[in-house]
């Protein structure tokens, strides 16, 4: 099995080469000239004024959260689906039952607005 | 130590190349079909000077990008700035390994093949959010916030999409999804699962935030979005991650619902024969360049979404969607309905 | 060739891990994470356990991580008032790292951590932990579905406390006539009549 996964390793590495390289080439090929307008953040023409880091809104946060919850139910979901026919209707049901319990977290979220965007 | 790296490594590092340098190339070349593309939809003739028809406009970008400075804006975070473009091609390049091309052409045979292509794409959000944190540009940052968000919700479309393909197959491997689509195009995933193939295909092209998803580099409202202060190579990458992705995506989309590199023409009595001679990647590649043409097509058509619209379509639509049809796909295969999931179709898929 | 590769992973987590707790910009120190979490899924998937390392990418690194990101991302860059505490909090620390190797010298120990059975294993792992998760062990699957939607439920209503929200209905958008937005008026001076009718 862990022959297998010899390329992927190899393939990671040479894919993180071809984001190093590229950058280094750009450095030794480009020119360089920088001053401070150039430097500065783009803002349409206004002095950047304070630092760009700002609150944003919770809902962000409650997206990752539930983006969290829900990848978890996708990793719970991929066994089961490669197995199905192994476990027959116990499993089916067993899957049902844990689908049909978050549903309810799902139709929670729904009626409580997290969905909503404005 | 020299043997092992002669019998080991050298093999896997050139077929490494092998995927990677045409995979360059074909980027390259989306960029000049994206832009003849939406020329001739538009009524116009796109990119016709450098070289026959344009065809070097790709190559002279490149050295164009190649040549052009690379800026740092003064209150980055120069480390993280740096970081971020390798975050963004690491992936993006890496997912690659497990992709079969035609059957036993594939670098990493490995079990879990669907499940690492969704794992390490998952990691593609890193780049986005922390290029758009280290330029330290309110621009940047609110591209960057948008997009992680939308990519998070649309990834969870898609892996519910995937369990559907899982299910019919009943394997994570790729090949091996490909080999039970066999027997003809009327078995390719696509017909029985049409709800979780929209579903995959409208969520991938918003994982990679195209139009009309690219609201996280809507040019109108908020500049290029995360990428805005990177220029030069540094900006060249982010280019290539994003075109690769597209090629990703649309692999795949070939992969698990179009029979990937099956011929069309399987059981059918005269053209089966009549086309046996056509390699299986050529079909692949095919089947590739059809959903590479979609993103074009509704790039050029469709407006672009609105950000609350976008999360609607993600969580509200999509999900209920798919997790009903998983209901209905995994009944039907416990319980061997329909023309589909039954054990004589896999028989006969098998017979061919 | 095997133990070279496990112990750069192994060197690569303990670096990573390190920087995690020294580095001194918080988005920095989450990236660390990243790179732990993923050498040790590179070290999960040396004993062969390939569903639950690439799962640990797909959950941790991808998912758990991007939220860490997020909340880091909020936090001020200059972090000197959260290092005064140091020394007061040192104690409670040692204790609890203490407590931490003892539990797990506890688990290492624990039979059921015989790592030669996993290994003995062959074919697809994920397979295998499918044919138990949802037989045997389908009780506390269960049981994670309930604590997921917990989760949830407890997000929400951590997370959406304030009511006061401007909401677009697309369907009322599109539903929307123009007798509903204009209303028409006559505003013809009538100066025989003295004044118009609308004001």
């Amino acid at each position: 099995m862990l022959e297998n996964y010899l390329p992927i390793l190899l393939f990671i590495i040479i894919g993180i080469g071809f984001g190093v390289l590229p950058l280094l080439a750009g450095f030794v090929l480009g020119p360089r000239h920088p001053d401070s307008e150039k430097r500065s953040a783009y803002e349409c023409g206004f002095e950047p004024f304070e630092d760009a880091h700002m609150k944003f809104d919770v809902r962000y946060y409650l997206v990752a959260i539930l983006f969290i919850i829900f990848d978890l139910e996708i990793a719970f979901l991929f066994p089961w689906a490669i197995v199905l026919d192994e476990i027959g209707v116990f499993g089916l049901l067993a899957m049902f039952l844990f689908l049909g319990i978050l549903v309810v977290g799902f139709i929670y979220e729904w009626k409580k607005g997290a969905l909503e965007w404005e | 130590m020299i043997d092992m790296f002669l019998q080991d490594i050298l093999p896997n590092v050139l077929k490494i190349l092998l995927i990677v340098v045409p995979l360059m190339l074909s980027v390259a070349y989306l960029t000049y079909a994206e832009r003849k593309v939406i020329g001739y939809i538009q009524v116009r003739i796109g990119p016709n000077r450098v070289g026959l028809w344009g065809l070097l406009q790709p190559i002279a970008d490149a050295l164009k990008l190649l040549l052009k400075e690379v800026i740092f804006p003064a209150k980055s975070n120069l480390y993280l700035f740096l970081v971020a473009p390798v975050l963004a091609i690491g992936p993006a390049l890496a997912a690659w390994a497990v992709m079969p091309f035609d059957d036993g052409m594939v670098l990493a045979n490995i079990d879990a093949g669907l499940l690492y292509i969704l794992a390490i794409t998952s990691m593609s959000v890193y780049g986005v959010v922390i290029a758009g944190w280290a330029s330290n540009s309110r621009y940047a940052f609110l591209g960057a916030l948008r997009s992680a968000a939308q990519v998070v919700s649309y990834e969870i479309a898609m892996g519910f999409a995937l369990v559907g393909v899982l299910i019919a197959a009943g394997s994570l491997n790729l090949g091996e999804i490909v080999l039970a689509q066999q027997g003809g195009f009327w078995h390719w995933y696509f017909i029985p699962l049409f709800p979780l193939f929209i579903v995959y295909f409208i969520s991938g092209v918003a994982e990679t935030n195209r139009a009309p998803f690219d609201i996280a580099e809507g040019e109108s409202e908020i500049v290029a979005g995360f990428h805005v202060e990177y220029s030069g190579m540094a900006f060249a990458i982010f280019f290539l991650a994003e075109y690769a992705d597209m090629i990703l995506i649309s692999m795949l989309a070939a992969t698990l619902f179009m029979g990937g590199w099956l011929s069309p023409f399987d059981g059918i009595p005269v053209l089966e024969s009549f086309f046996s001679w056509v390699p299986g990647l050529v079909w692949l590649l095919g089947k590739t360049a059809i959903f590479l043409f979609l993103y074009l097509w509704f790039r050029a058509t469709f407006p672009r979404y609105r950000y609350d619209q976008i999360m609607r379509l993600g969580w509200k639509v999509f999900i209920p969607v798919t997790l009903v049809w998983l209901v209905i796909v995994s009944t039907a295969q416990v319980f061997d309905i329909g023309p589909w999931f039954t054990e004589s179709a896999v028989i006969t898929a098998g017979g061919g | 060739m095997e133990s070279v590769i496990f112990y750069i992973f192994a060197a690569i987590l303990l670096f990573a891990a390190t920087m995690v707790i020294t580095v001194r910009n918080p988005v920095r120190a989450a990236l660390f994470l990243v790179l732990a979490f993923f050498t040790s899924a590179g070290i999960w998937l040396m004993l062969e356990a390939e569903f639950l390392a690439i799962s640990l990418v797909l959950v941790y690194v991808g998912a758990v991580l991007v939220l860490f990101l997020f909340v880091v991302m909020m936090l001020d860059i200059d972090l000197a008032p959260l290092k005064e505490g140091f020394t007061r909090y040192l104690p409670l620390g040692i204790i609890v790292a203490a407590l931490i190797v003892v539990e797990m010298i506890a688990v290492l120990n624990a039979p059921q951590f015989d790592i030669s059975a996993a290994q003995a294993t062959d074919g697809s792992n994920t397979k295998m932990l499918g044919r138990l998760l949802y037989t045997v062990y389908v009780y506390p699957f269960e049981i994670a579905s309930v604590i997921l939607t917990v989760a949830i439920v407890a997000a929400i209503t951590l997370t959406l406390r304030e009511h006061h929200r401007k909401l677009q209905d697309p369907a009322k958008q599109v539903m929307v006539k123009s007798a509903d937005r204009l209303r028409m008026v006559d505003l013809r001076s009538k100066k025989q009549d003295g004044e118009g009718s609308e004001s």
